[in-house]
């Protein structure tokens, strides 16, 4: 695991704690937890995500990207990053 | 309010208080009717047979009394009737055709009136009270059953608490509807003891026991006696019946469809002095106007623009919390008490609008959701690119759309699930509940309110179709304690104003109820009659122009620049300890998103004007002591006063 990749997890966690988990105390996320199947995430929160990332990391996503492959967790959008990162 | 015994009086006093509770409802003045352990009071908004139609109104032949609340269209028809037959009438009014066919025919008269109407007939010889509400609930009719027998009733909750006899309590469960299906589900109300009569129902009292509670009329699907009938015919006649007054009517436009075909057609049959009234917003992601304007320029009407600004939305929701006598999820009704204020400053009393016309021909975005949901089961493929050239983009910024939003609207609930149709909106809207404290979710939270609703199903609903199933709901669960109520009467009668929806006319939903489908909607085109009725009438943009969901500013009114320092104080964690409702941390959360203008999303709006409007309610209601139902101070028009003659005659 590389400093980066950690640094995204912890954003990651730091901005879904702030803005979706108030709403489900009852929830102890894990990384690879799917935010879809837990109903933390709605479709505007996923939006929102999405923006977050792109103005967080300054990468541009493209509409087919949106997917739960590169957003349903943590991990997913740590790797998705990352594959970005390194194909710019 | 009626007793058991004949000797125990009713306090004129109350009666009083009771009046001014409501006089916003009838502003032209009351009267009051005093009998052996009863008492009737009504308020008076003057619309037919201004010098007379004053009541309680008594009968000549046997002593009952009638106190009535609404119109009945149909009165002149009725009375040509009744005429024909001998009856002679003493006034013009529909109240006292109402009584006479009531006196004449029972209940079984109920059938014959095309109206909106709640009412109270009172039969002192068998010490009898009759309640009777209309038959998609435009007219609100409250009661609560004492411990002693005494039966208090009123158009709103307020009388009630006026009366001195009934306190206003929370109830969590009838609370608990609000944030599933978005009104309390009728009989409950928000407030613990006090019932509403359900749309078409009706309750009968006899010396302290109820004996008789059932409807009088329910919405049914699939064979309907409206077959036959020509729409233009039938929705001309609607609007006709609804012109009827001896005061001016004018039209609600909001720039759609259906309240551009009714002032159409009310334009035609005034032969052009229509007036017309609008809601615009400053925000132009909420405003209709340029439409609006349009169909006014067609139609030539007088027309008339309120603007409501995120300022005064604000500012009117706790009077709107008072008048609702409910919590809501959306901030949509307080522009339309903005706009009922300013009819009222322009001299009219009463408007048609286009409500009901998306529940009869299912012109809701849930109609077709429930077709994509369908599709989806044999083809997933074709289902989700329908959603993706339906629903193009997420939001009012136009946002894109993700992968969580189709999930939600395909896979919400099981298909098999009579309440498939309303799930998304029930799951959406429960996002409130998620703020509960602890103990409230025990008691009331997850999905009691949807289990009620599961077995309240009527005979016959699994044998409709699911769009029909759908209808249904729509009509059963909010059309009633949302659009008509906390949308429609509600914020009309706090000024006075009446509402009048040529659409909820019993003959157009027996059309439209028998109509095949796909005149209804047709893969994704929606209201195919409706459409094709308005395009000889209105410009072909309004005819084709998709529906626009009618909503309000949710979060900038309360966070924005212009937010009143009341919003704070009313979600402090000491004014959220006194509703004890809403857990203070978790509401913290919502607020600090809110603060930092991040709270956009759909259901954060939800609960936030959830939890905020549960707060004034609670304050404007809840809080409050008998001084705050003063009683009325003005000469009554009409007193009768047998109270003292019957109580001696039975003494003796």
């Amino acid at each position: 695991m590389t400093d980066g990749n950690s640094d995204i997890r912890k954003d990651m966690r730091g901005f879904i704690e702030e803005n979706f988990l108030y709403l489900r105390p009852d929830v102890e996320l894990g990384d690879g937890d799917d935010f879809l199947a837990l109903g933390i995430i709605d479709s505007l929160g996923f939006v929102e995500l999405v923006e977050e990332v792109q103005s967080r990391y300054g990468i541009s996503i493209d509409d087919v990207e949106i997917t739960e492959d590169n957003f349903g967790s943590i991990e997913a959008i740590t790797g998705f990053v990352e594959r970005k990162r390194a194909a710019a | 309010m009626v007793r058991p015994q004949g000797g125990q009086p009713v306090a004129e006093a109350a009666l009083l208080r009771m009046a001014r509770a409501i006089r916003h409802r009838g502003p032209d003045g009351y009267g009051l009717a005093l009998d052996a352990g009863a008492g009737l009071v009504s308020t008076r908004l003057a619309i037919v047979d201004l010098p007379c139609g004053w009541q309680p109104l008594a009968s000549e032949d046997n002593g009952d009394l009638l106190v009535y609340n609404g119109e009945v269209y149909n009165h002149i028809e009725l009375r040509d009737e009744l005429a024909a037959r001998g009856e002679r009438f003493e006034t013009s009014s529909d109240t006292e055709v109402v009584l006479r066919m009531l006196e004449r025919e029972g209940l079984d008269a109920l059938h014959r009136l095309n109206g909106q109407f709640a009412f109270a007939w009172w039969q002192p010889a068998r010490r009898r009270l009759t309640l009777v509400r209309d038959r998609f609930g435009v007219r609100p009719l409250h009661h609560a059953l004492l411990d002693d027998g005494t039966l208090v009733f009123g158009s709103e909750a307020k009388a009630l608490f006026a009366s001195g006899e009934v306190s206003a309590r929370p109830d969590l469960a009838g609370i608990d509807d609000v944030f599933t299906l978005w009104g309390p589900r009728p009989p409950r109300t928000t407030f613990a003891g006090v019932e509403q009569l359900p749309p078409g129902g009706l309750l009968v009292w006899e010396r302290g026991r109820i004996t008789e509670q059932r409807r009088w009329w329910t919405p049914t699907y699939g064979a309907g006696d409206g077959a036959g009938a020509d729409l233009r015919e039938l929705m001309g006649d609607s609007v006709r019946l609804r012109l009827r007054a001896d005061v001016p009517v004018g039209a609600y436009l909001s720039g759609g469809l259906d309240s551009s075909l009714i002032s159409a057609l009310a334009q035609i049959e005034k032969g052009g002095e229509l007036r017309t009234f609008s809601i615009a917003f400053k925000d132009p992601r909420y405003d209709e106007r340029a439409h609006q304007e349009a169909v006014a320029r067609s139609l030539g009407t007088k027309h008339h623009v309120v603007e409501a600004g995120p300022a005064d939305i604000a500012r009117a929701l706790p009077a709107v919390l008072r008048h609702t006598e409910t919590p809501l999820v959306r901030t949509a009704p307080v522009p339309l008490f903005l706009l009922a204020e300013q009819v009222r400053a322009n001299d009219l009393t009463v408007v048609i609008t286009g409500e009901g016309a998306d529940e009869l021909f299912w012109g809701y975005d849930l109609f077709k959701e429930v077709v994509v949901r369908e599709l989806n089961q044999h083809d997933p493929h074709r289902a989700r690119a329908l959603l993706e050239e339906f629903y193009p983009y997420l939001g009012e910024g136009g946002a894109r759309r993700g992968p969580a939003f189709t999930r939600f609207l395909l896979e919400t609930g099981s298909p098999d699930d009579p309440l498939g149709s309303h799930l998304t909106r029930a799951e959406a809207t429960a996002t409130v509940k998620a703020f509960y404290r602890p103990e409230v979710a025990a008691e009331v939270g997850g999905t009691a309110s949807l289990d009620r609703l599961r077995g309240e199903l009527p005979r016959g609903f699994d044998g409709w179709s699911t769009l029909e199933r759908a209808a249904w709901l729509e009509v059963s669960t909010l059309l009633e304690p949302y659009l008509l109520a906390a949308q429609g009467d509600r914020v009309a009668m706090a000024h006075g104003v009446e509402g009048r929806f040529p659409f909820l006319d019993h003959r157009v939903f027996g059309y439209s109820a028998s109509l095949p489908p796909e005149r209804k909607l047709d893969g994704m085109r929606d209201k195919v009659a409706l459409r094709e009725l308005a395009a000889d009438l209105l410009p072909e943009d309004i005819v084709e122009r998709p529906k626009q969901p009618y909503r309000a500013p949710e979060v900038v009114p309360f966070f924005g620049p212009e937010a009143p320092e009341w919003v704070e104080e009313s979600l402090s964690p000491a004014a959220l300890a006194k509703t004890s409702i809403w857990d203070a941390e978790r509401v913290g959360g919502l607020l600090k998103r809110c603060r930092a203008g991040r709270a956009t999303g759909v259901r954060e709006g939800m609960a936030l004007v959830g939890i905020l409007s549960t707060q004034l309610w609670h304050e404007e209601l809840c809080e409050t002591g008998a001084d705050a139902y003063p009683p009325e101070t003005s000469e009554p028009r009409v007193r009768i006063d047998r109270s003292a003659s019957r109580s001696a005659g039975e003494a003796a």
